[in-house]
C-alpha cells in the first residue's frame, strides 16, 4: 500500500524512557498498603476483625468477577448474587450431604454457575440495558424461589447448617488468620488473573463494545461473544466466591441468593472501580467494613452508612480508585509512551468466499439488487439496485432523509432489509450480522465519528486488526508482551501515518480535533483491509485543505483496488473523487451515472431544489 | 479536585485501620444482638426491649453492660456482630437473634467460642444439633403448633382447614409441624399456600381457600402479613374461624386491626402479657410501657424472662461463659410467663397459650393453656 507522504512525528522523536504511569503507581501503592495491613491484621487483630476482613475478601472476589460483565462489557447484570448463591449451594450441599471437601467440590461450585450463565445467556444477552437488567433479576428471583421451595434438597428457607470449614489438600483451614490468608490468597490470584485477561486486546475489545458498539460491529468484533465471555467469567468468579463464602459462614441459606448481595456487589464496583481489580479490593473493604465501624451508632448506623456512600458516589463518580488515579495524573504527569515503528500491512490471504474464483473476481464488489426497507409506514429504501466495481468510487447523494445512511446500514448489516439481495464479490451477504459482514471485507465510517474516547488513537485503530484472534484463550496465553498486539500497533501506526494522523497516535481519541478524529476513523476502517469501504459524510467538518488531503488519500486507496461508496453533500469534494454518482430521493434511486450527468439530471435538481422551472441558471 | 482528593483519602484510609470492638471494661457484658431492621424488625425490637428491660433491672445491684447490635436479616451480619461481641473478654452470654437462619449460622461460632446464647427463635432445628450453648426461651414450633392444632381440632372442631404460611424459615418450619400434628389426627388441609413476606393482597389466597371448601384457616404468618390477611378476610365477609400463629398476639399487629376485624380469630403464643393475669405481670407491663411507650408481646416477655434467668445466674456467681452455660443448662427458673428448664437440648420453654378476641377489644383473653412435653 503506497500513499502520499505526509509530514509526521517520527517515532524516534518521541521520548522512549518509560516510567510507571500515575495510575499504575496508585494501584501499586494501594496493593502494597493493603498487603501490609492484611499481614499486620493477621498477626495482631482479634477474631472479629479477621472474620470481617475475610468476608471482605470474598466480596472482593465477587466484585472482581462482576467487573467483567458490568465494568468491561457494560451490561447491568443483576444475577451476580445468584451465581454466587449457586456456587455456595453446590459447595455446601456437596460438603454436608456427600462429604465432598471444598477443593474437590470446586469444579462443580464454579462450573455450575458458569453452566447456568451459559443457559440463560442465549435469551438474555440479546437484550439491551434495562431489559437485560430486568431479565437477570427475574432469573435471580426464580433461583431464589427454587432454593426456598425445594426444601428436601436445599433445606428451604432455613437452609442447611453444619457446613465444614475450607479444606484444601486434606488440610482444614480454621477461622482466624489461616482463613484470612487463604481467602486473600485466592483474591490475589483472582485479581492477577482478571488483570491478565483485561489488560490486552480483549480488554480493548470490551471497551469498544461498551462505549462504541456500532464501531465495534463495523470492525468485526462479535459483541455477543465478547459479552458472553464476560458473563461466564463473572459467573465463574461468583461461583468461587460463593464456595468460599459458604465454608467461611458454615451455613447455607437463601440469604446468599437475596437481592442485598447484588446491591453490595454493585456498590463495591461503583465505589471502588468498574474496571480495575485493585478498585474492587478497595471497594470491598470499604463497603463491608463501613457498617461495622458505624455499629456503635445503633439505630442510626444504616443512615450513616447510606449517607457516606451517597457522598462517595457524588464526589467521586469515577470511583475511589478512578479519582485517585485522576489526581495522581494531575500531580505526576505521565511520560508519553513511545510510539511503535510503523509496519506496512501484509496483503490479505483469500478472505472468506470473496475472490475465490475468477468468476467471483470478475463480479462487482457490491451488488445491491431491488433492496427495500421500511420503518413502520415509512419506506426508507425502496427498490434500490446499484453496483460498485473493484477500484471504483460511487458517490451517493440525496437530500436529507432520502435513505442514504439507511442504505449503508443495510449493506453493512446494521439493518436487515425487508426484501432484496446484497452480494459482496458475488457472495450473498443479505441479512448477515454486521460483524460478519465486516469480517467479510466491508468497512465503514459513521456520520458522527464513533471512537473509544479513552483509548489512544493508535489503539482505536490497532483493535481492528486480527479481530478473530481476540478471545479469552489468547488473553490468557500472552506473556508480558503480546506479539499480536505489538504487531497490530505497528500496523496501526503505519495506517495513521498514511492518514496523516501520526502526531496524534498516542493521544486519547477523545482529546483530538474533529478532523483528526475523522482520519483516525478512516484509518480504523482501513485496518480491516476492506474490499469495500462505506464512508458516511467523510468530509463533514473538514476544512478545504483537509478535504483535499483526504480526497488524495482515498484516491490512493482506489488504486489499490478498494471499492468505495461515499455518502457526501459536499459536491466539490465528491465530484472529482468518484467515478459515478447515484441519487436517492424518498428511498428511491432517481438517477445514476457520471457526476456530470447526475448533477444535471432534472429529477436530482428537483429533489434538492424544487421544480426545475424554479431554478436559476448558474 | 482537591476536595475530591481529600474525600477519597478520607474514605479510603479508614479501611486501613483496625476495626474497633467494644471497649474492655471490668463489668460483665451481655450484648444484645437482634434484628431491628428488615422484615423481623417488629419482633426483633420486642426482643431487644425485653432484654434491655431485664438488664436495667438486674438483680442484686449488678452492673451489666449491654451493647445492642442490629443483625438485620442476614446470617453474615449476625456472625459479624457475634464475633464482635465475644471479642470482649467480659462477655458472659449473648442475647442472640430470633431469626432461625441467623441462629443456624451462629451455632458453630458459639460452639467454637463456648459462648452461651439466649434466643427467642422458634426454629426447631437450632436445638436439634447437639449444641450445648443454645438456650431457647420461646416455646419451639412443636410446642406452639401443638397448642394451635389442638385448640383448632378440640375446641373449634375443625376438619377441613386451609393452611396459609410464610415462605420464610419461620413459615416452613411451622408448616411442617402443623402438617405432622394434623396427620396424627387424620386431617389433611384442603388448601395450602405459601406467601412471600412482601405480599400485600391476600384476597386471592382467601378466595382460593374458600373455593377449596375450607372450614377454617390455620395461619402461620409474621405479624404484618397476619394483619393484612385478617383485614382482607373481614372485607370479604369471610366468617371462617381463624387460628393464627404468634404474630397475631403482638400489640404492633393488633394495632393495625379494628376489634371487629379480630372477631373470629384466636392465636397461639408463648404468653400474653397484655392480658396481665397476675400482679407481677401487671408490673412488667407497666414498666415496659414506661420504658418503651408501647405494649409488650410474648417475645419481649420471653426475652425478659430469659435474660433475667441469666442475670440471676450471674448474681449467683456464673461470671464466665462456662459457668453461665452450666447454670442455664441445670437450673429451673420461674419466670413471669412460665417456668423455664432445659430439656437437655436447650429448649427452656414448654408451655403455650391460645388467646382469643371478642370482637370488641384488642386485648385478648387466654382461652387455653397447654403444657407440651
Amino acid at each position: 500500500m503506497t500513499m502520499p507522504a505526509t509530514p509526521t512525528l517520527s517515532p524516534s522523536a518521541v521520548p522512549v524512557r518509560q516510567r510507571p504511569s500515575p495510575a499504575m503507581l496508585v494501584n501499586g501503592i494501594i496493593v502494597v498498603l493493603l498487603g501490609l495491613y492484611l499481614v499486620w491484621s493477621g498477626m495482631a487483630a482479634g477474631n472479629y476483625t479477621l472474620r470481617v476482613l475475610s468476608i471482605a475478601g470474598i466480596y472482593a472476589l465477587l466484585a472482581i468477577g462482576y467487573q467483567f460483565i458490568f465494568g468491561h462489557a457494560g451490561a447491568l447484570a443483576l444475577s451476580q448474587g445468584t451465581f454466587m448463591g449457586v456456587g455456595a449451594y453446590a459447595s455446601g450441599i456437596l460438603a454436608v450431604n456427600y462429604g465432598v471437601p471444598f477443593d474437590l467440590a470446586l469444579p462443580i461450585s464454579v462450573g455450575l454457575p458458569v453452566l447456568l450463565a451459559l443457559i440463560v445467556a442465549a435469551p438474555v444477552l440479546r437484550l439491551e440495558t434495562h431489559y437485560f437488567a430486568l431479565a437477570t433479576l427475574i432469573i435471580s428471583q426464580v433461583v431464589l424461589l427454587i432454593a426456598i421451595e425445594w426444601i428436601s434438597f436445599t433445606g428451604g428457607a432455613n437452609g442447611i447448617g453444619g457446613v465444614p470449614p475450607i479444606r484444601i489438600f486434606s488440610v482444614t483451614i480454621p477461622p482466624g488468620w489461616p482463613l484470612l490468608a487463604t481467602v486473600w490468597g485466592f483474591v490475589a490470584l483472582g485479581a492477577l488473573l482478571a488483570w491478565q485477561i483485561a489488560r490486552g486486546r480483549l480488554g480493548q475489545a470490551w471497551a469498544c463494545v461498551r462505549t462504541a458498539p456500532s464501531a465495534a460491529a463495523a470492525i468485526g468484533l462479535d459483541a455477543s461473544r465478547l459479552r458472553l465471555t464476560a458473563f461466564l467469567l463473572s459467573a465463574a468468579y461468583a461461583g468461587f466466591a460463593g464456595s468460599l463464602y459458604v465454608h467461611a459462614l458454615r451455613v447455607i441459606s437463601p440469604d446468599v441468593l437475596s437481592f442485598p448481595i447484588i446491591v453490595s456487589c454493585l456498590t463495591i464496583v461503583v465505589v471502588g472501580s468498574r474496571l480495575r481489580p485493585v478498585g474492587a479490593l478497595l471497594g470491598a473493604l470499604l463497603i463491608i467494613l463501613l457498617p461495622e465501624w458505624f455499629r456503635d451508632l445503633r439505630d442510626y448506623y444504616l443512615l450513616a452508612y447510606g449517607c457516606i456512600l451517597l457522598l462517595v458516589v457524588v464526589i467521586a463518580p469515577a470511583g475511589l480508585l478512578g479519582t485517585l488515579e485522576l489526581l495522581a495524573g494531575q500531580l505526576l504527569p505521565a511520560s508519553p509512551s513511545p510510539a511503535p515503528s510503523p509496519r506496512p500491512l501484509e496483503p490479505l490471504a483469500v478472505r472468506g468466499a470473496a475472490v475465490k474464483t475468477s468468476e467471483a473476481a470478475a463480479a462487482p464488489v457490491l451488488d445491491v439488487s431491488r433492496l427495500c426497507c421500511s420503518f413502520g409506514g415509512v419506506r426508507a429504501v425502496d427498490d434500490v439496485s446499484l453496483r460498485v466495481m473493484a477500484g471504483e468510487a460511487l458517490g451517493l447523494i440525496g437530500p436529507n432523509g432520502s435513505g442514504k445512511t439507511t442504505l449503508v446500514n443495510l449493506v453493512s448489516g446494521f439493518y436487515v432489509p425487508d426484501s432484496g439481495r446484497i452480494a459482496l464479490c458475488g457472495e450473498n451477504i443479505t441479512g448477515r450480522s454486521s460483524y460478519r459482514i465486516a469480517r467479510a471485507g466491508v468497512a465503514r465510517t459513521f456520520q458522527t465519528v464513533a471512537l473509544v474516547e479513552d483509548m489512544t488513537a493508535l489503539d482505536n485503530v490497532s483493535i481492528a486488526r486480527d479481530v478473530n484472534r481476540i478471545g479469552l484463550g489468547a488473553a490468557l496465553r500472552v506473556g508480558l508482551r503480546d506479539p499480536v498486539q505489538t504487531r497490530a500497533r505497528e500496523e496501526a501506526a503505519f495506517l495513521l501515518e498514511q492518514m496523516g494522523a501520526a502526531d496524534a497516535m498516542m493521544r486519547p481519541a477523545g482529546s483530538l480535533p474533529y478532523g483528526v478524529r475523522r482520519r483516525v476513523e478512516i484509518a480504523r476502517a482501513l485496518a480491516v483491509q476492506p474490499t469495500l469501504m462505506l464512508l458516511d459524510e467523510p468530509a463533514a467538518g473538514l476544512n478545504e485543505t483537509e478535504q483535499s488531503d483526504l480526497a488524495q488519500r482515498l484516491r490512493a486507496l482506489l488504486k489499490q483496488g478498494t471499492a468505495l461508496l461515499v455518502i457526501e453533500h459536499n459536491m466539490s469534494f465528491l465530484a472529482p473523487l468518484v467515478d459515478r454518482m447515484a441519487c436517492l430521493d424518498a428511498g428511491r434511486l432517481i438517477a445514476e451515472g457520471t457526476p456530470q450527468h447526475v448533477k444535471s439530471d432534472a429529477r436530482v435538481l428537483e429533489a434538492y431544489l424544487g421544480t426545475a422551472s424554479e431554478l436559476v441558471p448558474a | 479536585m482537591r476536595k475530591a482528593l481529600f474525600l477519597s483519602l478520607a474514605f479510603a484510609m479508614p479501611s486501613l485501620l483496625p476495626l474497633s470492638g467494644p471497649a474492655l471494661a471490668a463489668d460483665p457484658s451481655i450484648p444484645v444482638l437482634v434484628p431491628i431492621t428488615g422484615f423481623l424488625a417488629v419482633e426483633g425490637k420486642s426482643q431487644r426491649n425485653g432484654a434491655v428491660l431485664a438488664l436495667t433491672q438486674a438483680p442484686g445491684g449488678l452492673k451489666v453492660r449491654h451493647d445492642v447490635s442490629d443483625t438485620g436479616t442476614s446470617p453474615e451480619v449476625a456472625v459479624n456482630a457475634f464475633e464482635r461481641a465475644i471479642d470482649d473478654r467480659n462477655t458472659v452470654a449473648v442475647v442472640a437473634p430470633m431469626l432461625g437462619t441467623q441462629m443456624l449460622a451462629l451455632l458453630p461460632v458459639a460452639l467454637q467460642a463456648k459462648m452461651p446464647m439466649l434466643t427467642m427463635s422458634g426454629t426447631a432445628a437450632i436445638t436439634q444439633q447437639g449444641n450445648p450453648y443454645v438456650f431457647r426461651f420461646f416455646p419451639d414450633d412443636h410446642v406452639t403448633k401443638t397448642a394451635q392444632v389442638r385448640f383448632a381440632v378440640e375446641e373449634r372442631k375443625i376438619a377441613k382447614p386451609a393452611l396459609i404460611y410464610q415462605t420464610t424459615a419461620y413459615g416452613q418450619s411451622g408448616r411442617e409441624e402443623i402438617l405432622k400434628l394434623l396427620k396424627a389426627r387424620n386431617i389433611t388441609p384442603v388448601y395450602q399456600d405459601a406467601l412471600d413476606v412482601s405480599q400485600k393482597d391476600m384476597t386471592a389466597v382467601l378466595a382460593k381457600a374458600q373455593a377449596a371448601g375450607a372450614d377454617s384457616l390455620l395461619v402461620h404468618l409474621h405479624g404484618g402479613p397476619t394483619a393484612l390477611l385478617l383485614k382482607a378476610a373481614s372485607t370479604m365477609g369471610l366468617k371462617l374461624p381463624i387460628i393464627a400463629g404468634s404474630g397475631l398476639s403482638q400489640p404492633s399487629t393488633l394495632a393495625l386491626l379494628e376489634p371487629a376485624e379480630l372477631a373470629t380469630s384466636c392465636a397461639e403464643t408463648g404468653s400474653s402479657p397484655i392480658s396481665a393475669e397476675t400482679p407481677e405481670m401487671q408490673k412488667f407491663v407497666a414498666d415496659y410501657r414506661k420504658a418503651f411507650d408501647q405494649d409488650p408481646d410474648a417475645f419481649a416477655l420471653g426475652q425478659y424472662d430469659g435474660t433475667m434467668m441469666a442475670l440471676q445466674a450471674l448474681a449467683g456467681g456464673a461470671n464466665t461463659p462456662d459457668k453461665m452455660t452450666k447454670a442455664l443448662a441445670s437450673t429451673t427458673y420461674k419466670g413471669l410467663a412460665m417456668t423455664y428448664k432445659s430439656n437437655g437440648k436447650g429448649d427452656m420453654a414448654h408451655s403455650a397459650v391460645v388467646i382469643c378476641f371478642d370482637g370488641k377489644s384488642r386485648v385478648p383473653t387466654i382461652a387455653k393453656h397447654y403444657d407440651v412435653n
